[in-house]
């Protein structure tokens, strides 16, 4: 027993660890590195970005040498307050798109946690077998210059006057500005009903708006409330339209009798910059088949905007709104420079639409609110 | 240089070893160092802080829109609320943590002399002031329910031997008392504590029962009786708290914690949760299980520290997930390691008492400089350590926005303040969504995302910022309107779903926002609220037990064994031979 119970502990621990480091992937990990694969080459890269192990993963570039290290970390992990830079990597997958004895080419989609929900960024890598080993080739980073030139300041501001140092922001006694729903369409969804539709500044005020809805069951008592959270533009100029969208998962039209539309304003200060222009915009497909709305937004102030979200509606025969769907640009919007985005739109909503309208909400660092 | 009457040949006395666990830990805890860096002292002030003025009202509208006090046990909680009268929330903290830190080498000693000789027991002692668990859970976790448990529990299992072996009927009370009051502190302890306690305790009594006359079967039906009058009275005890757990068992979805993880797959989790806690311990697990192999009586013991160990490495090995199942994916495993620490030290309290009378004095330089290096990179830990706490955040202006201007009538989330969060609950008037008990928290939007607490909701990634998202779409059902944030990261969340900023303090470290459109808050109906009478006994009855147990220790003095209680340690051929004073 003196000898047998050091050597049973012993060895049932350092079997049990041996059991858990195999189950936590600690082998994988040990494969993939060795990068015997197109695979394994792919999934080592990747493992070391989401660990943020910038040198090991530029050390596996079979092109480092085109370009600096810091231009590929700027490629992934974000610059400018840019919403990638809010973000971390979760979780990856790597498929085959073509495989050679030589080379192959590699899908990766990356699934990112960021500051205003996850988002999904699909690539297709190049790898190329040197020796033993495979070695991925990165796309060489390109960041556009713009020459220097003076941008004339000449938009419009609103500002608040009056607001005591104790009062809260939007107590000041005056009319709230005039805001109207033009628009509201009940959709279903597998899953949810969505109230889509539009709203209006109709005041020579800018306003603060924000829209609920109230689901009504056949007793005409309120089922479920929810608001547009952030999928319409909070803040509104005068005369400017906003598209929004309410969600109630969980929910099917067939029980609900009516929808109580809610929508609150009030005065707040507002600027007219940054103005973004949208171009180029198209309905595409992505690289995995999907419904996508293409385009480029170009800042044409003087400041960077940090985090960019595109608001798009979409319009049926009969110029009624069908769909609204949004999506986060995760490259800041430097001056004077085109930011390609691409918004899902769903399969069935596609085949009906008949014209779109986009607008563009940003945050920026400096104005914070 | 060894004669039998040299000082490295007597045991310690107790009184000293006390004495010094003081002269350590006194200054620290009176400094109130754990507020500032540890993870769950404010979480413990918080809901001392809700004793202090609602002693017989456990529901607590100030987290998670309400939420039950009950579905924790109360009774540090109960003694820093009362202490608090005189000397502060902060102040009182701390007493009731030195408390604990006080009782450890007391336990330790009175447990380690049920296997060892009382000179081992004292080195055993000693050493536990020097743990780096103890250091670790004090001043880095904070955890001062299972501080104030473990040791209560290993005093309490002193008696059981006792009763147990020698039918004492004064230790059958006062060790019913202190397993009372050990659960009232914290009952995961008394749990887990009665199997991996409480059974090599009684294996122990069982075989010394007949060596000394004694029948077995009449000790086992003894330490049964203690068990069935523990089981009783930790039912009544806790019944608000058992009522509260069958009503709402735990079914959210697992929330990560880095206890539960492999530690091999990252240096900094390895770091906090086995170097860091174990210290220089690490070095005798070799001569733990040799030593504790080689004499029969230390096997058992030897097998509960290995138990207990490998519950305490969480995810390292599957072991945990085995017996635990689901339950694996709610506890956290820090405890585990002052437990497992615990176990060994009479293991090593003897082999201590082996090194020093084989090398005197070098020995004991080479073991106080083990011990006080454990100590000291548990403390080095604090300042070291990438997972530091935010407990430190100066709060004050938050809770002053909060109980002016009628503010108190909506609720209000922290983002980025991490472990600051109960100390602003801790002051403002107004109730919070958000909370740092995962185990009471009901709302769906928490729930049903497999996230902790908003205020750290990046940590958690997609699941966290999802839980976020959900809970910020339903501010207006909750009278959600304030947010204060002490993390930019968040700023762009909030700017996109309509807050806006309205101050900043701190000189910007801190900013708080607004939704105007946000109606006050109302009660969330939850059936989770405890009876009036639920509430009364939770108010009398865990306190009370410690009181009883107070005044049993005073009023049925400790009987002193006589020679013939004498125990002898088998031992390897080559050493002397042990004796053991049986007597807790």
């Amino acid at each position: 027993m003196k000898a047998f119970l050091p050597l049973f502990i012993g060895l049932v621990t350092a079997g049990l660890v041996a059991m858990a480091w195999v189950e936590s992937g600690g082998l994988a990990l040990h494969e993939m590195r060795s990068a015997g694969t197109p695979q394994e080459a792919v999934e080592a890269l990747v493992t070391d970005i989401q660990s943020r192990n910038w040198d090991r993963a530029y050390a596996r570039l079979a092109n480092s040498n085109d370009f600096e290290k810091q231009a590929f970390i700027r490629d992934l992990a974000g610059s400018s307050g840019s919403l990638r830079t809010y973000s971390s990597l979760e979780s990856f997958k790597v498929w085959p798109v073509e495989a050679g004895a030589d080379d192959a080419t590699m899908r990766v989609r990356l699934n990112w946690s960021s500051a205003v929900g996850p988002l999904d960024d699909v690539r297709d890598l190049e790898v190329k077998k040197e020796g033993n080993v495979w070695k991925v080739v990165w796309p060489k980073p390109q960041f556009a210059k713009v020459p220097p030139q003076v941008i004339p300041v000449n938009y419009l501001r609103w500002d608040v006057i009056g607001r005591g140092p104790t009062d809260d922001w939007g107590v000041q006694n005056v009319d709230n500005p005039n805001v109207r729903i033009t628009s509201m369409n009940a959709v279903e969804r597998p899953d949810r009903v969505v109230i889509v539709g539009e709203v209006v500044n109709e005041d020579t005020v800018p306003a603060y708006v924000n829209v609920n809805a109230t689901l009504l069951n056949s007793d005409s008592k309120p089922m479920d409330q929810e608001g547009s959270f952030d999928m319409i533009s909070h803040t509104l100029l005068p005369r400017q339209v906003s598209p929004y969208r309410i969600d109630f998962p969980g929910f099917h039209l067939q029980q609900v009798k009516s929808v109580r539309m809610d929508v609150k304003a009030m005065l707040v200060p507002a600027s007219a910059d940054p103005v973004i222009a949208v171009t180029d915009q198209k309905m595409d497909k992505d690289p995995l088949g999907k419904n996508v709305l293409r385009g480029a937004l170009v800042n044409q102030s003087g400041q960077t905007v940090n985090i960019a979200q595109v608001l798009a509606d979409y319009y049926d025969a009969n110029g009624r709104v069908i769909w609204v769907s949004d999506g986060y640009v995760d490259q800041a919007l430097e001056p004077q420079v085109a930011v390609p985005f691409a918004v899902d739109v769903p399969d069935d909503v596609a085949s009906k639409i008949h014209n779109y309208h986009v607008l563009v909400n940003h945050y920026s660092i400096h104005e914070g609110s | 240089m060894n004669s039998d009457s040299s000082f490295p040949r007597r045991p310690i006395p107790l009184g000293v070893i006390v004495m010094i666990a003081a002269a350590i830990h006194a200054p620290l805890l009176i400094m109130e160092l754990p507020a500032r860096t540890s993870y769950d002292a404010n979480f413990h002030m918080f809901f001392a802080s809700h004793y202090a003025q609602h002693w017989f009202n456990p529901w607590n509208e100030k987290w998670f829109a309400g939420f039950s006090q009950t579905t924790y046990p109360p009774l540090v909680h109960q003694w820093i609320a009362l202490v608090s009268r005189v000397i502060g929330l902060n102040e009182a903290f701390s007493v009731v943590m030195l408390i604990a830190v006080l009782l450890i080498p007391v336990a330790t000693y009175g447990f380690a002399k049920l296997w060892v000789d009382e000179r081992a027991a004292s080195y055993a002692a000693l050493l536990s002031v020097f743990a780096g668990t103890v250091a670790f859970l004090t001043y880095s976790a904070g955890q001062l329910p299972t501080m104030m448990s473990a040791p209560l529990y290993f005093i309490a299992l002193s008696y059981f031997y006792r009763w147990s072996h020698s039918a004492e009927g004064g230790s059958l009370w006062k060790g019913v008392a202190l397993t009372l009051t050990a659960a009232s502190a914290h009952h995961v302890t008394l749990i887990f504590g009665a199997v991996l306690f409480a059974l090599p305790v009684l294996w122990l009594a069982a075989m010394d029962g007949p060596q000394d006359g004694r029948s077995r079967v009449a000790v086992v039906a003894r330490a049964l009786a203690f068990a069935a009058l523990s089981a009783a009275g930790v039912g009544i005890v806790l019944l608000p708290y058992w009522i509260s757990i069958i009503q709402h068992p735990i079914t959210q979805i697992p929330i990560p914690h880095a206890s539960r993880s492999n530690l091999l797959m990252s240096a900094p989790i390895f770091m906090n949760y086995f170097i860091v806690p174990y210290g220089l311990l690490i070095l005798a697990f070799p001569f733990i299980v040799i030593r504790g192999a080689s004499v029969p009586r230390l096997r058992v013991l030897l097998l509960a520290f290995w138990v207990t160990f490998l519950i305490g490495l969480g995810g390292t090995t599957p072991f945990p997930k085995w017996i635990f199942g689901r339950a694996f994916e709610i506890l956290t495993f820090e405890r585990f390691i002052l437990w497992a620490t615990l176990l060994a030290l009479p293991i090593v309290g003897l082999l201590v008492e082996e090194w020093v009378d084989r090398s005197g004095g070098r020995a004991m330089a080479g073991i106080g400089f083990a011990a006080v290096g454990t100590l000291a990179l548990a403390m080095g830990w604090l300042t070291w350590s990438p997972f530091r706490p935010t407990g430190g955040l100066n709060v004050d202006a938050a809770v002053e926005f909060l109980n002016r201007d009628g503010h108190d009538q909506y609720r209000y989330m922290t983002l980025g303040f991490g472990n600051a969060l109960p100390k602003i609950s801790t002051y403002a008037n107004a109730g919070s969504v958000d909370g740092e008990y995962n185990s009471a928290r009901l709302l769906p939007e928490m729930t049903n995302y497999g996230a902790g607490q908003f205020t750290s909701a990046k940590y958690f990634g997609t699941a966290g910022m999802e839980s976020l998202r959900a809970m910020l779409k339903h501010a207006n059902h909750y009278g959600l309107k304030f947010i204060f944030v002490y993390d930019p990261y968040y700023d762009p969340l909030l700017v996109f779903a309509g807050w806006r900023k309205v101050e900043t303090y701190n000189s910007g470290q801190i900013t708080a926002w607004s939704k105007e459109d946000v109606p006050p808050a109302r009660k969330i109906a939850s059936d989770a609220m405890p009876a009036p009478w639920e509430g009364l006994l939770w108010g009398i009855l865990p306190l009370g037990s410690s009181l009883l147990a107070i005044v049993l220790m005073v009023l049925i003095p400790d009987r002193v064994r006589a020679v013939d209680n004498l125990v002898t340690i088998p031992s390897t051929a080559d050493e002397g031979v042990y004796a053991r004073e049986a007597r807790p």
